[in-house]
């Protein structure tokens, strides 16, 4: 079936973090915790399909030479919306994500989706992609707070998995720890997806 | 011409859609916003003076002859905490600059002059150090001090009764916030009048 193909797609063969490598900008950002990595991957999830419905519901008459503002305003309008509502019923997550939330604008893999997807996909598969995209991201972002906030605070969610006596490896939870994460979390990918097509 | 009408146009009708429902969503959200800030600032407030059971802001008088003086430049609020009527402390909002930019801290202070406790608010601090001030570890050895001494912060060692110690590699976010902490200490006593 077209729409699981199109949903699966973003889950592992081309995953927007670990493939696509889309998006690292608020990826090494926000992965400092496993509450972070989650609510971010939420809410971009939330834009993405919002954006992949609005845009493939009118991208017959989007002009040509007008559509990466027309995208933008899209995609801008549900980041607000989305951190509206954030900031409504979860203060929180708002207080955690911060800057980050209106940030989501320019997640390259929105913009990504509605250029390459939704502009030339029914409503449906535009939505299964946004779908699968979003969770393939969010899981992505939670692999590397998990490794990032275990290592890096002895911390899971906030609760501490370790005695008083561990010292966390701080350097886990600064950039070069997120970059060291990244990297060695695509290299992973590949590996175990190269050895299930074998 | 036809051409920049219909493309100007399509963009205005996307963009007036977009803006109504962003309106639509506002309106929906607004009320629920402003509760929630309120919350969390009495929720502050209650925290670090838990016996009050009411707040009231300071009013502009006394607040202007306050932060006429350019000592007390952290301080953006001052309320007075009351218990069955009575004054029974301060709870002085300070918003010292840390490391990556301002902290917000509320300080509760009795009438006597010890501190009750502080809370360590909104900050954009580094998480695993700087972000530690707003532990109970770090926020728990100001309760106690009083306002006759500055609190100063040492970096290694064992705190004497005016000191704390800063959080583990975050001196700077440490000094920042007993900064905060000093202001609203003095712009206390200054209301007692004592």
């Amino acid at each position: 079936m077209n729409l699981w193909k199109d949903f699966s797609n973003g889950l592992i063969k081309e995953n927007p973090t670990f493939r696509l490598v889309l998006g690292t900008c608020p990826t090494l950002a926000v992965t400092t915790a496993v509450f972070n990595g989650i609510g971010m991957g939420i809410a971009a999830a939330a834009v993405l399909i919002g954006s992949n419905l609005i845009i493939s519901l009118i991208k017959k008459i989007v002009p040509n030479e007008v559509r990466i503002p027309i995208y933008i305003v899209v995609i801008a309008t549900f980041t607000t919306i989305v951190q509206m509502l954030i900031q409504a019923f979860s203060p929180a997550l708002d207080k955690s994500l911060g800057i980050y939330i209106p940030l989501i604008v320019v997640n390259c893999i929105i913009i990504a989706r509605a250029e390459a997807f939704a502009a030339k996909n029914p409503v449906a598969n535009s939505i299964m992609d946004g779908l699968g995209m979003g969770i393939g991201f969010t899981v992505a972002l939670t692999i590397i707070s998990s490794v990032r906030e275990i290592l890096g605070a002895g911390t899971f969610l906030g609760m501490p998995l370790f005695g008083e006596a561990f010292e966390p490896f701080l350097i886990m939870i600064l950039p070069p720890g997120g970059f060291l994460v990244f990297g060695l979390s695509i290299a992973a990918f590949n590996k175990i997806t190269s050895l299930r097509k074998s | 011409m036809r051409d920049y009408i219909r493309l100007a146009g399509i963009l205005l009708l996307v963009c007036v859609v977009m803006a109504a429902s962003l309106g639509y969503t506002n309106a929906i959200t607004y009320d629920r916003i402003q509760e929630q800030i309120i919350k969390a600032n009495d929720e502050a407030r209650k925290e670090v003076l838990p016996d009050a059971d009411a707040f009231e802001i300071l009013d502009d008088n006394a607040f202007s002859e306050i932060k006429s003086n350019g000592k007390y430049n952290f301080v953006t609020e001052i309320y007075t905490a009351k218990a069955g009527g009575n004054v029974v402390g301060y709870a002085v909002k300070a918003v010292p600059k840390g490391f990556g930019g301002t902290i917000d801290v509320v300080v509760g202070i009795g009438t006597d002059g010890i501190i009750q406790g502080i809370k360590v608010g909104n900050n954009t601090e580094t998480p695993g150090l700087g972000k530690n001030s707003a532990t109970p570890k770090f926020q728990n050895q100001f309760k106690g001090k009083a306002w006759d001494n500055t609190i100063n912060v040492i970096k290694s060692g064992t705190p004497k009764d005016n000191e704390i110690a800063a959080v583990s590699g975050a001196t700077i976010t440490s000094r920042a916030v007993t900064d905060g902490v000093n202001q609203a200490l003095e712009a206390a006593k200054k209301l007692s009048g004592k």
